[in-house]
């Protein structure tokens, strides 16, 4: 029987400029330095077992972050998190750890959808940004532009059927959108594809780098949820 | 728009965003209250270099440990974000509290290396804070620099209020304790200066003035301010052993160059190899204990979580107690996952007994420094090493197992000829032979690395004095090198030559250079130590609008009695013995180790030498 764990921590302020691979560096040394006997795979390169159930772009923060892991013997879920929760540097907090089921193959072959929020400097009148809205939503295909992993080559994709709700409201002097778009390796939309296509639509000429993104959920089969 | 904000925006744009937000495990940040005397320590490169390097770990330890002061660090930013805060109006701020480098009390650049010194301008303009030091005014923080490279202050003395000379893990709270007090009781900073002079290890350029000779040569060197002393002495620390050492050291968030626990076993070197400036400005060595050694790596490594462990010295091998050292290290490393690296090892048999059980699976290579190419010119450069050790152990190594030997030697070296040169394919040729027993005649898999350097004369050495070869010589060298080095299974490297040129003339240079340096930077020059930043086109015209001349800095033999831009500088060991070391090498004779007695370099005026004549006569 395998001790599987998942703990749930959040990336605020300049931590969300800590790459994914960076923080895996951090979490495998955190792991060391609390002595937590991480199981780790076989063969000739043993690495920890160890992973996040849903990468996170260089840049957004978030609410959500859920890291998975297997350990050799058995650990209350109370005692990992007090092991680990005063190493984690500013920015990054720990929310809580649980245990996760056997019959869990990995979080991240379950992710299913993800949550977002969106703020961008532009503001609207909000019966006209309600319209633009319905107006984007109510299109048949929604184009984007998506650049391929290996060939690097944009190519069109239809985002539509990948996102699940799409609200936006008026508020802080801007333009919140709240998105619930598909996640994970069976459909995955990157919002970076419905912020594009959005403010293309809407006419929102602002720089991307003005634009804030938080992940605030993530959703799995079988309405499993951290 | 307030920084965060800003920052929020142009770290969206820029390469590796980690290496400008700080907040690193065991960084540590303090609020006003708690400390009212604020260093930022700069390191002039990229973030990355910059975190790879112990002696910041150790100082910001050693400042940050004490009550009222705080030490935060600035790296310099890479071009793209270098960019964005021109363009946006950001100026230099420091990791920790994002506070505005011209709003600390004190701004301190580690010197490492020449080539960093347009940084150093850089990062000053990036901060917003006048170049020169008689432009910075009662508002601006004291900048100060120290390092290995402070030992020849001059082509920054325009530049820098006052260089921290020798150990700094003592002198530098002690400094900022005493600013700390000037500023309390409203002295002003030329105050401050005058107190601080008095002090053991501090140069304070500006209250000197230098007078040239016509045919431009130093003339004196006149003190402008009756509290400055003729000679400044370097900082000697009697005992590492005492010392802070960081067991908590800032574990960078990207991956830094070296990301690893490293111990610091021992500082100085005893060999008395006659170009390196190393084995002379750090005199006399002073060990850790072994059982100190031992703790500070088990904390360090618990405190870190590293898996990777290496300890500094100058010669990893010349601990006294190496063998059980190291012994002990393997045990708890290997207990403990953790895999053990050992720089600057001498290749004996002890060594292969340790490699062999560290790189069981993956030998890594073996590096080997002969220097030179001939025993006459070994002997000049007091390079204790035989052909004969060489090939012993290149022998073993290839029968023990490993494919690939890197060897460095340095071209240029006073008296060199090209027989000398001959003697560097001669050892290659050699070895490829000694493997072939091994490997059969086509060689198998074995590679055979020789990079070669350019012989940069430096201040505090006994060849100081001596010419560099000009590029030209060195393009004819590596031209020759690359003839005679036209051997199956070897690669040969070598290095630029006008950067070399570059190196040569600040590290011997006087003020009179510091002009060169800030027309190029005013081009735009920095980050020189990266190949697709550095501007030779640039640096050649700086140094021809300001007449700064490479025949007269770099090429020129200089007289013994000429007066050195350096000569107020003591490092500790005494002219005399340079001089004397110089017409040894001239005469081609070796001097011994100083653990078989003591070879009179004047160090032990300054304090005791636990090494001396260990070994027996």
């Amino acid at each position: 029987m395998a001790n599987k764990y998942v703990i749930k921590f959040t990336k605020n302020g300049y931590a969300k400029y800590t790459s994914h691979l960076d923080l895996l560096r951090f979490f495998k040394r955190a792991f060391r330095k609390s002595k937590i006997a991480l199981s780790y795979s076989q063969g000739f390169n043993p690495h920890p077992k160890l992973g996040f159930a849903q990468p996170l772009s260089l840049g957004y923060s978030s609410s959500c972050e859920l890291l998975e892991f297997t350990t050799d013997i058995k650990y209350e879920t109370d005692d990992i998190y007090e092991m680990l929760r005063d190493m984690m540097p500013e920015g990054l907090e720990l929310l809580w750890c649980r245990e996760l089921d056997d019959n869990i193959k990995s979080l991240a072959s379950i992710a299913e959808w993800a949550k977002y929020n969106v703020h961008i400097p532009a503001t609207f009148d909000s019966n006209k940004l309600k319209l633009l809205v319905d107006e984007y939503m109510a299109k048949d295909e929604i184009i984007a532009m998506k650049r391929q992993k290996k060939s690097k080559e944009l190519v069109p994709v239809d985002i539509k059927k990948m996102i699940r709700s799409f609200e936006a409201s008026i508020e802080d002097e801007g333009t919140e959108l709240n998105m619930i778009l598909d996640c994970g390796s069976i459909s995955n939309c990157s919002p970076e594809l419905v912020i594009s296509t959005f403010c293309q639509f809407a006419s929102i000429d602002v720089p991307r780098y003005t634009i804030e993104v938080d992940r605030q959920e993530l959703g799995f089969y079988n309405n499993l949820q951290f | 728009m307030n920084l965060q904000k800003k920052l929020d925006q142009i770290l969206k744009q820029v390469e590796k965003p980690g290496r400008y937000i700080g907040g690193e495990v065991n960084s540590v940040k303090k609020n006003r209250e708690e400390a009212c005397e604020r260093m930022a320590f700069a390191f002039p490169d990229l973030y990355e270099i910059g975190m790879s390097y112990l002696g910041m770990q150790i100082l910001y330890n050693s400042i940050n440990s004490k009550e009222g002061l705080a030490c935060e660090r600035v790296f310099a930013p890479a071009p793209d974000m270098e960019e964005l805060m021109k363009k946006e109006d950001v100026p230099l701020f420091t990791l920790e509290t994002k506070t505005p480098v011209r709003d600390v009390d004190m701004l301190g650049f580690t010197l490492q290396y020449e080539m960093s010194y347009s940084t150093v301008l850089n990062m000053l303009s990036l901060a917003k804070l006048p170049l020169l030091a008689a432009e910075r005014g009662e508002d601006y923080p004291i900048v100060a620099a120290g390092g290995p490279c402070a030992f020849n202050p001059e082509p920054l003395a325009d530049f820098i209020d006052i260089f921290l000379i020798g150990d700094g893990e003592n002198l530098l709270p002690e400094i900022l304790y005493l600013h700390q007090d000037c500023k309390k009781n409203g002295l002003s900073k030329e105050a401050f200066l005058e107190k601080a002079c008095k002090i053991e290890g501090v140069y304070v350029p500006s209250f000197y003035n230098v007078e040239y000779n016509e045919n431009g040569t130093i003339k004196t060197l006149c003190k402008l301010n009756e509290n400055a002393p003729y000679t400044i002495c370097r900082r000697i620390e009697p005992t590492t052993e005492t010392l802070d050492f960081p067991v908590k050291p800032v574990i960078p968030m990207i991956e830094a160059v070296h990301d690893r626990s490293v111990i610091e076993t021992f500082r100085g070197c005893t060999r008395g190899c006659r170009f390196c400036q190393a084995g002379m400005i750090y005199r006399p060595v002073r060990e850790r204990k072994k059982d100190t050694v031992l703790n500070l790596a088990k904390t360090q490594l618990e405190n870190t979580g590293n898996d990777e462990l290496s300890l500094l010295s100058l010669s990893t091998s010349d601990y006294s107690q190496f063998r059980e050292m190291t012994l002990e290290l393997m045990d708890y490393c290997k207990e403990t996952n953790v895999s053990l690296s050992l720089p600057s090892l001498r290749i004996d048999n002890f060594a292969f007994e340790v490699l062999n059980k560290i790189q069981e699976y993956k030998k890594s290579g073996l590096t080997y420094a002969p220097e030179a190419g001939t025993q006459r010119l070994r002997d000049v450069i007091n390079k204790g090493v035989t052909e004969d050790d060489i090939y012993k152990s290149v022998e073993q190594a290839i029968s023990l197992g490993w494919r690939n030997i890197k060897l460095y030697f340095m071209i240029g070296l006073p008296t060199e000829t090209y027989e000398d040169l001959d003697g560097i394919a001669k050892i290659a040729e050699n070895i490829i032979e000694i493997n072939k027993k091994y490997n059969g005649p086509k060689g198998g898999r074995f590679k055979l690395t020789v990079s070669v350097s350019n012989f940069v004369p430096k201040a505090d050495t006994p060849f100081q004095w001596e010419r560099q070869n000009t590029p030209e010589e060195f393009r004819e060298k590596h031209a020759y090198l690359v003839q005679k080095l036209k051997i199956k299974g070897v690669t040969f490297n070598y290095h630029d030559s006008f950067t070399s040129v570059c190196e040569a003339i600040f590290a011997r240079g006087d003020r009179r250079t510091g002009k060169a340096l800030l027309k190029a930077h005013e081009m735009g020059v920095r980050l020189d130590g990266w190949t697709e930043h550095f501007h030779p086109d640039r640096w050649q015209k700086a140094f021809h609008e300001t007449g700064i001349l490479p025949e007269y800095y770099a090429f020129r033999q200089r007289d013994v009695n000429e007066i050195l831009p350096w000569d107020h500088i003591d490092c500790g060991v005494s002219k005399k013995f340079l001089l004397l070391e110089r017409n040894k090498a001239y005469g081609e004779t070796t001097t011994k180790d100083c653990r078989y007695g003591c070879v009179g370099c004047g160090i032990n005026r300054k304090v005791k030498c636990e090494m001396e004549g260990i070994y027996g006569k």
